[in-house]
């Protein structure tokens, strides 16, 4: 019953499946990981996911430096970029964030869960709050929360919430690639270089309800599961 | 259950990081009540994955890698444990307010309301706890700017519908409300503002000199 939902469609019906036995795919939480016995887990259409997931369990598991290593080449260049997207960052100060987010990688990979977010979604979320800490410093802004406490977590104790997840994750990179210019364009002023719509609709000198409808088509294409409003 | 959520776009700019500390504070609040809102705020992180991996990526010197392979065993700066589960309120909340309600100084703006000033460390935003008799009611008012409510306890009527714990609300400047308080239990509710309340009917306009933004 597991098959790759390429329309959102598909994947409500497949939800609704899981939800209709319930019970029975609690015991069954297993049966999505069928490619794992090798150590390897795939997506059903066979697809290797996640080599970067699989880097982190060792990382977290056994204090791992050459997977730390591997790891570190990979996303320390992207993090890089991130740090410099759009911003007046020195290139110093972007090694630093470098640092303290790869440090952060070492000191919380053994709470890193392979079933609930793909690897570059967990170092996503501590660059972009390292980042948000790191401004906050550099602007001499003083705040008792940290990026890091702002940060709620899906539990995902449900096997639905799981699947959803992490098939979400593969299906949001597949689309990624086949956004019109313009909707990515606005993704990565908002994302990568963390403006709100209403900065990105003035930079790029658009009026905002451009910039948000956009946006909502992006969201659309991506098939990111939000309610209508 | 939460039945009222931040919208779409909040929920986006909450995941990219770019709302301002007290708004961002105030919607992370609605989602350790909402798991909805947190499998959308999970998603849209995604989305952030997505696209750092698409980054073109920027050299980064060996002796980077060095120097972090050489702090690894540093011992980590300590941080405040994962979010306390089981408790009535969001734990970023608790630390705010030291633990819980007892301990805040109410200032009383009328009969049925008083208002407690929290300090987030950000000056453009007002972040208060607010503090509705039960069954009491806020006088009719607008705001400069935007306003955010969770309700934390009890709950509350607007006349179109009403808001308990884990509700969250978003009015722009346009909003008139009067918002009453459920029987049964004091309402507690976080409001962000951008701007000042301004009270409408005409008892109670004489008070509009004296709201100020109290942002800290």
């Amino acid at each position: 019953m597991v098959v790759m939902a390429a329309a959102s469609c598909m994947l409500n019906v497949e939800i609704s499946q899981v939800l209709r036995c319930g019970m029975v795919e609690v015991k069954n939480d297993g049966e999505a990981d069928s490619g794992r016995g090798s150590g390897k887990w795939t997506v059903p259409t066979g697809r290797r996911t996640d080599e970067w997931s699989e880097c982190l369990v060792l990382i977290g598991k056994s204090n791992d430096r050459a997977s730390f290593t591997r790891f570190f080449r990979h996303f320390a260049p992207l993090i890089k970029a991130f740090a410099l997207a759009g911003s007046s960052m020195s290139a110093a100060h972007a090694d630093e964030l470098v640092q303290e987010v790869m440090l952060k990688v070492w000191q919380k990979a053994s709470g890193f869960n392979p079933e609930k977010a793909a690897a570059s979604t967990w170092i996503y979320t501590i660059a972009r709050n390292c980042r948000t800490d790191m401004f906050r410093r550099l602007q001499k802004f003083d705040t008792p929360l940290a990026a890091d406490d702002l940060n709620i977590e899906l539990e995902g104790e449900e096997p639905f919430t799981v699947l959803h997840t992490r098939r979400g994750s593969d299906r949001i990179k597949d689309l990624m690639g086949q956004l019109p210019p313009d909707q990515a364009q606005i993704l990565a002023k908002v994302y990568m270089e963390g403006k709100s719509h209403s900065e990105a609709a003035a930079e790029l000198d658009l009026p905002l309800g451009t910039v948000k409808s956009r946006v909502r088509l992006a969201i659309q294409k991506l098939q990111v599961q939000m309610d209508r409003q | 259950m939460a039945k009222h959520h931040p919208s779409n776009d909040l929920l986006m700019e909450h995941a990219a990081g770019s709302l301002p500390v007290a708004q961002a504070a105030c919607v992370a609040a609605h989602l350790s009540y909402c798991e909805r809102c947190r499998r959308i705020d999970s998603q849209l992180r995604t989305l952030g994955g997505a696209m750092l991996e698409r980054l073109e990526p920027v050299s980064v010197s060996e002796a980077l890698l060095d120097n972090v392979l050489a702090r690894l065993e540093d011992p980590a700066p300590l941080s405040y444990s994962d979010q306390t589960k089981g408790t009535e309120l969001p734990g970023l909340l608790e630390r705010l307010i030291n633990k819980d309600f007892s301990q805040l100084v109410w200032k009383r703006v009328t009969r049925a309301l008083s208002v407690s000033y929290l300090s987030t460390g950000d000056t453009n935003h007002e972040f208060a706890l607010l503090r509705i008799a039960e069954g009491g009611r806020i006088p009719e008012h607008t705001h400069g700017g935007n306003e955010m409510t969770l309700v934390l306890e009890g709950g509350f009527s607007d006349g179109r519908d009403s808001y308990h714990p884990g509700d969250f609300i978003f009015r722009s400047s346009e909003d008139k409300h009067a918002p009453v308080a459920l029987d049964g239990e004091d309402c507690i509710c976080l409001t962000v503002l951008d701007a000042p309340l301004r009270f409408t009917s005409w008892q109670h306009r004489w008070l509009n000199p004296f709201l100020k933004l109290r942002a800290s």
